[in-house]
């Protein structure tokens, strides 16, 4: 095990990727010798080349849609949207092409590219630079939504993604990109569509992702201290997403709590509850409960943002809440 | 240019004519779900891209290129059948007119929003050059394209990274009822291309003898490495608006009657000897006779097996039935 930041783990996967497989390479605005916005393809081109570390102009769509088409002949594309918030600009690649052409085809084409992009707010990034855009695509059949909340998970669920045949939306949450954890060195990847268990409990089962898991563990801490004894799921697979240990986890504990930075409508918080409302309906105590951003835009000022984004307090409310049904 | 050649291009123009009038005739019974593009009046344009290309190539069809997936080498009962929405057909069904894949013979499907696939092409195009081959990836786009976005990235980038990409532009004149030049800043399109430093050309589409020729001749280019290259074709589709015609008289006239594709090449064929109206009538007859044996069997043919509903959504997962 070593010690290293969120940026690290993930420069790390993308150097081992490039270096197990020729196939694999890189495109986007300024990865090249400057290594990216948050510095995650830094030092790549100076190992790698301009060829397989390639920088773009501000073509969004050519981006996706070059790594579409390389991908459908063999390659094994890696392309980076500087901000998530700028996926709008390529959506129709990503949907109406990415997503659809095994589909269409009837399996005689893939599309195997892993968009990287940085997401999520907290920051005073502003309107356009701060959003959690998973509900954008939660609604888009064949395509893989990833969102690790930890170096190690961002480490290996990145190779994994590379290494999986279906077009992968690859969220980096922004405000994790500077957290330290053990990562595991060399090659090894977490497997997709399963969540993870980051902390054991028997009162209430909390489910989260990115940066919301560390706010539910952080309310978690404090929970215990009056005595409730919280467990926290990561999705880590955002779409299609680990029903099985969710359900399960929600049928032992009677009660859950669905965490989820995006606004409350229409988003990967309100599938989750639906879903346990749905299937754990006879083991309920309780109503589920979802703390989510609210339902506007992230405004630029800090104090405003704050005031928009979920927090480890509005967990524990809901916690409560949850408990005193 | 070659007699050969020239009675080859003549009958694989007829293919699309055939194809189309067929497919037209059984859209019009209710045969054919969806909807109708044809490629009447661009046959030679068609005709001559199939001629350029070769299977390790990549082509991207427009919407009325279902002539041309047959000349790229698929079976025409295949194009036919997928058309009709039936098991037999080249994606079982689950694509349909838009997009009718196929590649084994380099046919990477349609995209049915205009234009999107330009920035598809380039992808192809930049791993057939880091894989070191001397294919490239064709595209073939209506007038109309040129107003996405997606059209300016990806001539910006073929040409910034001469990637081997060729462009048929096949400018009809209309997007849907919107004539070109009223909606866009010139309507010789291939100006757009010059002003992205590529090599770029207009021609006839309706010649095909010059279309082809000049497609021949960019596909040479493109392969010694020279970079993309954009051919502009002027021609007319016979298909007016879903409520009927809608341009004036003098045009129909010049782009249906005196400037008619099957009629240049007929004039052409007589003037230099190649065949007389005897053989010429011949072709015909026997390209109707094959096409009518793909429609037959494209309506005998049972509809798709009711799992394919949800199959291939993703690579290796499934996905639950209702």
């Amino acid at each position: 095990m070593k010690r290293m930041t969120f940026v690290q783990a993930l420069n790390d996967a993308l150097d081992l990727l490039m270096a197990a497989d020729e196939r694999v390479f890189l495109l986007g605005e300024d990865i090249g010798h400057m290594g990216g916005d948050f510095g995650v393809t830094r030092g790549l081109f100076a190992k790698y080349g301009g060829e397989r570390v390639r920088d773009t102009p501000l073509s969004e769509a050519a981006i996706i849609g070059t790594s579409v088409g390389a991908a459908m002949v063999g390659m094994r594309p890696i392309p980076e949207i500087m901000f998530a918030d700028f996926l709008g600009t390529c959506y129709d690649q990503i949907v109406n092409n990415a997503a659809k052409m095994h589909y269409m085809f009837d399996g005689q084409f893939k599309a195997p590219i892993v968009i990287r992009t940085a997401a999520g707010g907290g920051f005073g990034g502003g309107p356009h630079h701060s959003q959690s855009v998973e509900g954008w695509f939660m609604n888009v059949p064949g395509l893989v939504i990833v969102g690790p909340s930890t170096p190690y998970d961002a480490k290996g669920l990145l190779i994994a993604s590379v290494e999986n045949d279906n077009p992968v939306l690859f969220l980096e949450h922004k405000a994790l990109y500077r957290v330290r954890g053990d990562v595991e060195e060399g090659y090894y990847s977490v497997p997709l569509r399963k969540a993870a268990r980051l902390r054991e409990g028997t009162d209430i089962t909390i489910v989260a992702s990115m940066k919301m898991t560390h706010e539910a563990l952080a309310a978690a801490e404090e929970l215990a201290v009056d005595g409730i004894s919280v467990e926290v799921i990561d999705l880590r697979t955002l779409r299609p997403w680990d029903q099985q240990t969710v359900l399960e986890a929600v049928a032992k504990t009677g009660r859950a709590v669905v965490v989820n930075e995006a606004p409350k409508m229409g988003g990967l918080g309100a599938d989750v509850s639906a879903t346990i409302a749905e299937e754990c309906f006879r083991q309920l105590k309780a109503p589920v409960q979802r703390v989510c951003g609210l339902d506007t835009p992230i405004p630029f000022s800090v104090p405003l943002e704050k005031v928009i984004l979920p927090n480890k307090d509005d967990v524990k409310t809901a916690v409560r809440a949850a408990l005193a049904d | 240019m070659d007699a050969e050649l020239v009675l080859k291009l003549y009958r694989n123009m007829w293919v699309v004519r055939a194809f189309e009038q067929g497919l037209e005739r059984e859209f019009k019974k209710g045969n054919v779900p969806g909807m109708l593009h044809t490629g009447l009046g661009q046959e030679a344009v068609q005709a001559a891209i199939a001629n350029a290309l070769r299977h390790s190539d990549a082509f991207f069809p427009d919407h009325r290129a279902h002539g041309l997936l047959v000349l790229a080498g698929t079976p025409g009962q295949k194009i036919m059948a997928e058309l009709f929405g039936k098991a037999t057909g080249v994606c079982s069904g689950k694509g349909g007119s838009l997009h009718s894949a196929d590649p084994s013979v380099g046919n990477f499907g349609d995209n049915a929003v205009e234009g999107s696939m330009m920035v598809t092409a380039l992808g192809v195009a930049l791993a057939y050059k880091m894989q070191k081959r001397d294919d490239l990836a064709a595209v073939i786009i209506g007038d109309g394209t040129s107003g996405r976005g997606e059209w300016h990235e990806s001539l910006n980038l073929a040409a910034t990274w001469k990637l081997p990409v060729l462009y048929c532009c096949v400018n009809n004149g209309y997007a849907i009822s919107t004539a070109v030049g009223a909606s866009h800043a010139t309507e010789n399109l291939y100006e757009f291309a010059c002003a992205y430093k590529m090599q770029a050309v207009q021609v006839d589409g309706n010649d095909v003898v010059e279309a082809a020729r000049v497609t021949a001749e960019a596909v040479d280019w493109i392969r010694q490495g020279k970079g993309p290259f954009f051919i502009e074709y002027k021609t007319w589709r016979w298909q007016g608006i879903f409520s009927g015609e809608f341009r004036p008289e003098v045009e129909i006239r010049y782009w249906k009657e005196e400037h008619e594709p099957m009629k240049l090449a007929r004039d052409y064929m007589l003037k230099h000897g190649i065949a007389d109206e005897a053989a010429l009538a011949q072709i015909k007859a026997e390209v109707e006779a094959e096409v009518e044996q793909w429609i037959a069997f494209a309506l005998e043919s049972p509809p798709p097996d009711l799992a394919k509903a949800t199959a291939n959504v993703y690579v290796g997962w499934e996905v639950a039935p209702r």
